[in-house]
């Protein structure tokens, strides 16, 4: 039988990787929120902004938790540029399901340039702690882990504060509430879509970093990453940062103690049944709010 | 509205004719490229001997997709074949040009590559793609074409069940076999020195959970208690639980069913969680002699298991050449050249071997000379049942001093077997 | 709408059909080269589940990433029912596709039931879930699917010349069926009612619409389709694996061909395979190795979707239409709901 102590060690290392899924997963449902757009590329922007820190820190010898102060702006400005060339040409009618599309094709585009400038060998990012742990009452954390799960937590943390405590974020969750009554009072929607946007992606270029240091990763690691970020999102409810975070640890504790207890090849699995129990009960999601059409 | 209507139906119908007859073009202009008679004849049988036009290989490798990383060390072995026996005047005096395509790592294209390479472009000779999945699909359009197959990657059950008489597995045995060699050292210590307990993980996948499994049953024989089984998906996977579960169970040795990637991933997550076995077997991952201490640390290797079928410093058909070649045109020392370009190479070496015996380099002698003898190449001397299955073992190997050393059994070995413990045990 | 007026485009409209099938069905003859009849068997392949997929993804707005999931069921049926035995002339596979393609509709619909419950965006994204858990199924059901190894189908005894030509003459006649099913839809009250779906799900119960039959009926059929395509697709490669047979790219060309030719029309799926299907295998053979051609993909994708939202056939026939550029479709939906409501 499986002793407490192996499955502490399970729920342990499952909360740690799932404050990395949530910081990826907060961007996801904010550029939802505010666009009401489905955002296929988040996965393709995590590993874009992986290789971006993978060649400063391989190449300038930048420590891969200060690249994320070089990766953040850049990956914004790279947000706002997509929603300004691809998604917000759509028309509003058909934007759900175009913005499938298109933000499809830009994930496809990143993944190709990728494997132009990187070619498809693994690669993860290395960093003098790689391969320190720490011994807690017995159980073992790696440090990489750790700092990378800290890391996530300050930087949901900051996120959370800039919604709540600027002019720009009010805008922002006025709009995912209600962009109709969020225009009427004067919010500039267009504008705060390009802004969530580039947040959305700026959040994926911290998590990047912190990605890369956790798991190897090539061009064509986004298809996994869209797959679960994904579920992640849609069991927290579309549009709830709230339901990203409790999600994502949600999905790194049930995965890792299925793992453990019962095996590897059903943790994934163990995951969407949740998913599709949850959904069965409750269509919005854990969190969201209620969307057009849902029975 | 009802105008519109008619108006949509007349659009398509023109848009479809103008289709059509694209299509019929193509077919037209292909119909020419072909030639006549082109079609359903055995290929390369007929004016072989003697005409000096280049002999050309198709090749379908995966550039892009999920399987595109092994690929790439394929293409260098096959590619610096075609370069050195060019420099030595060609096969029969014809200069071998490879034609390589890109599966994109799906089946329907490796399909379509092979169709094509075979009917369109009329190669010569095709040689297996590098992911060892798509082996399957492809074996079977060379077989239905009358073209050998000898392919370096796909060395699963499933590949000889087929049952073809075209396909040649181009490494010393089958994929199967590359536990047995690490079971006969470990069975071959006295019993007070040999493990007691074993861990299984492996990954889910046709080339690696078979070799964990066969070292199993051949472990579980010799008394060897087996404290965990345990099988993970081939996605991106966190390997932590994985590695955890095996340290609770304490097994004497770890027997890896792996591929590169995730064998990678196994052993960083047992030196993150301070876990060390006395014996750890890796089947993949752990022979990549320039990856496996790039992505696990310099530090860690010594003392690691794995098995392989070229060697730096082996004295195999051919050998000094190619480090040679691949040195003047990669760079880099031997110990830092992957096995598989060496398993590419070999299939280049047997085409030549059989062009210099039999003097003809057509598919039906390829495929009859292959079956009826035993044949030298870097990857040992290869012979191959009805099934293509070759009949020859894998070498056992050891990390010492940081270099993968082949050290089982004693006749081919550069070293005898060092004491197995990890760097990171405590 | 004159009584001429309808006869004359019924035979515009058939002239077209038997123009389109005579051509095909002579095509084996007139092209008489297995790498060009291989591509056209993966086309005729994709012009089916692109048809499929238009039944619930365009007609009804329920945009399906999970069709590839069907498609494997329907691969793994047909290999699970063959392996190991011998197939005499080889064409019992062919006739399997059919019942195999009922059986996987009937058992897709309870799950099909629950997932329409949810909309848009949820419902792709639940969609694609159910791919995934297919997929962990193949590779964990070991007793019955044999997990990662796979399982051989029978290679039939056919000539190597003609090799392809049953796979494309069954494909072929799948697709003659799954069109005539489309048009069938498209030309009833049931694609009206389908296209009220999309445009307002409570809007169109409330003109007294059958949402969930219809929806239940449009994914049945669209299912059997997608499942019948996967049966041949696996006598035809020979072999299934989890991760080929169920495939989340295979879904995703779905939906890429039939926004490309136009959705919810009829030839619009089987314009955008017939366009996309053999472009991406032979560019990905003759242009593979520079590695471009995922950067090329990707721009050829977003231009058609940001200049051609609405697809090709939709697009040209607005633009052949004087007066201001409607968008066809939701014309249709217009026309239509007074229809209903009259």
């Amino acid at each position: 039988m499986h002793s407490a102590h192996a499955i502490v060690q399970a729920v342990i290392l499952g909360v740690l990787t799932g404050g990395v899924y949530a910081l990826m997963a907060s961007g996801q449902t904010l550029i939802f929120g505010v666009m009401r757009v489905v955002n296929l590329a988040q996965g393709a922007l995590v590993l874009l902004a992986a290789y971006v820190a993978y060649s400063l820190t391989g190449g300038l010898g930048v420590d891969p938790f200060l690249a994320i102060g070089i990766t953040t702006p850049l990956m914004f400005g790279f947000g706002v540029a997509i929603q300004l060339l691809f998604v917000r040409p759509l028309g509003a009618g058909d934007r759900a399901e175009l913005s499938l599309l298109v933000t499809f094709a830009v994930a496809l585009g990143i993944e190709g340039l990728l494997t132009v400038l990187y070619n498809t060998t693994y690669r993860s990012i290395e960093a003098p702690y790689a391969d320190a742990s720490w011994s807690v009452l017995g159980f073992q954390v790696p440090a990489v882990r750790a700092y990378a799960f800290a890391l996530s937590v300050v930087l949901l943390a900051a996120l959370i504060a800039l919604l709540r405590g600027t002019r720009v974020g009010r805008a922002i969750r006025a709009t995912v509430q209600n962009p109709t009554s969020a225009r009427l009072l004067g919010v500039d929607v267009d504008r705060i879509g390009a802004v969530g946007f580039g947040l959305g992606a700026a959040t994926a270029a911290a998590a990047g970093s912190v990605f890369g240091l956790v798991y190897p990763f090539n061009p064509s690691s986004h298809y996994e990453l869209i797959a679960r970020l994904l579920t992640i999102v849609v069991l927290g409810g579309l549009g709830s940062i709230g339901g990203a975070i409790v999600a994502a640890a949600g999905m790194g504790v049930i995965s890792s103690v299925v793992a453990v207890t019962v095996s590897p090849v059903w943790a994934d699995f163990a995951f969407f049944v949740v998913l599709l129990a949850v959904l069965l009960l409750r269509p919005r999601g854990l969190f969201g709010p209620a969307l057009r059409g849902a029975a | 509205m009802f105008h519109g209507r008619r108006n949509r139906l007349r659009i398509e119908k023109s848009r479809l004719i103008a289709i059509l007859a694209a299509l019929t073009l193509t077919a037209g202009v292909a119909g020419c490229g072909l030639g006549a008679g082109g079609d359903g004849a055995a290929p390369g049988s007929a004016g072989a001997k003697g005409t000096t036009k280049p002999l050309t290989i198709g090749i379908s490798l995966s550039q892009t997709g999920a399987f595109s990383d092994p690929g790439k060390a394929a293409k260098r072995g096959y590619e610096l074949w075609a370069a050195v026996v060019n420099r030595r005047g060609g096969v029969l005096g014809r200069q071998v040009r490879l034609k390589i395509v890109d599966d994109a790592s799906q089946p329907n294209q490796v399909t379509t590559n092979y169709q094509n390479l075979i009917t369109r472009d009329d190669v010569d000779l095709v040689f297996g793609p590098f992911s060892s999945l798509l082996t399957i699909p492809a074996s079977q359009v060379a077989a239905r074409h009358h073209y050998a197959f000898l392919e370096p990657a796909g060395g699963g059950p499933k590949v000889f069940e087929q049952h073809l008489n075209n396909l040649f597995f181009v490494q010393p045995a089958p994929v199967v076999k590359q536990g047995e060699i690490f079971a006969d050292y470990i069975l071959s210590l006295p019993p007070s020195r040999r493990p007691k307990s074993a861990a299984y993980p492996s990954l889910d996948d046709p080339f690696a959970a078979p070799v964990a499994d066969h070292v199993r049953r051949l472990f579980e024989h010799a008394g060897i208690k087996t404290v965990y089984r345990g099988t993970y998906p081939a996605q991106l996977t966190d390997l932590t639980p994985v590695a955890s579960a095996i340290a609770q169970s304490k097994p004497d040795v770890v027997v890896g069913g792996t591929q590169p990637e995730d064998g990678y991933q196994l052993t960083r997550a047992m030196i993150q969680l301070r876990y060390a076995p006395k014996w750890l077997f890796l089947s993949n991952g752990a022979n990549a002699p320039a990856d496996y201490p790039q992505r696990v640390g310099r530090g860690h290797v010594n003392g690691i298991f794995s098995a392989g079928d070229w060697f730096a410093g082996s004295a195999a058909r051919g050998s000094d050449e190619f480090v040679r070649a691949y040195k003047a045109r990669y760079g880099g020392g031997p110990h830092e050249i992957d096995m598989t370009s060496a398993e590419a190479y070999a299939c280049g070496q047997l085409v030549e071997q059989v062009a210099a015996r039999t003097g003809a380099v057509d598919n039906a002698t390829i495929v009859r000379a292959l079956r009826s003898d035993s044949w030298p190449t870097l990857v040992g001397n290869l012979s191959w049942d009805a099934d293509g299955a070759p009949r020859g073992s894998y070498l056992l190997a050891q990390w010492i001093d940081g270099r993968l050393t082949p050290v089982y059994p004693p006749a081919k070995a550069l070293h005898r077997p060092v004491d197995p413990k990890l760097a990171w045990s405590r | 709408m004159s009584a001429r007026g309808g006869a004359l485009r019924r035979a515009r409209s058939g002239g077209l059909w038997a123009g389109f099938f005579a051509a095909l069905l002579a095509l084996p003859v007139v092209l008489n080269a297995h790498w060009l009849l291989n591509i056209a068997v993966f086309t005729l392949m994709f012009a089916v589940l692109a048809t499929a997929w238009n039944l619930v993804g365009g007609y009804a707005g329920y945009p399906s990433l999970g069709h590839g999931a069907l498609f494997g069921i329907g691969a793994y049926a047909e290999a699970l029912l063959f392996a190991g035995r011998d197939v005499g002339a080889g064409y019992g596979p062919f006739l399997a596709a059919a019942p195999i393609g009922v059986a996987v509709a009937l058992a897709a619909l309870p799950v099909a039931w629950i997932a329409m419950r949810t909309r848009a965006e949820v419902f792709a994204i639940v969609t694609i879930t159910l791919l995934f858990i297919t997929q962990a199924l193949a590779f964990n059901l070991r007793g019955l699917t044999g997990g990662a190894q796979g399982i051989a189908l029978p290679v039939p005894p056919f000539a190597e010349r003609t090799f392809e030509w049953p796979y494309y003459y069954a494909l072929l006649a799948l697709l003659a069926v799954a069109l005539g099913a489309a048009f069938a839809v498209d030309r009833t009250k049931l694609g009206s009612a389908l296209l009220a779906i999309r445009a307002d799900e409570d809007k169109a119960r409330g003109v007294g619409v059958h949402v969930t039959f219809v929806k239940l009926l449009a994914f049945g059929l669209s299912a059997a389709f997608t499942a019948a395509a996967g049966a041949i697709w696996a006598y035809y490669v020979s072999f299934v694996y989890p991760q080929f047979a169920i495939d989340p790219f295979i879904a995703i060309a779905m939906v890429l061909m039939t926004y490309l030719g136009g959705r919810a029309t009829l030839w619009g799926p089987v314009l955008g395979a017939f366009l996309l299907a053999p472009a991406q295998q032979l560019l990905a053979y003759q242009f593979g190795s520079s590695r471009l051609y995922l950067v090329a993909y990707a721009a050829v994708f977003l231009v058609v979707i940001l200049a051609l939202p609405r697809g090709i056939v939709p697009t040209l026939a607005a633009a052949r239409q004087p007066g201001p550029a409607y968008h066809v479709s939701v014309d249709r939906v217009r026309a239509r709901r007074e229809r209903i409501g009259s």
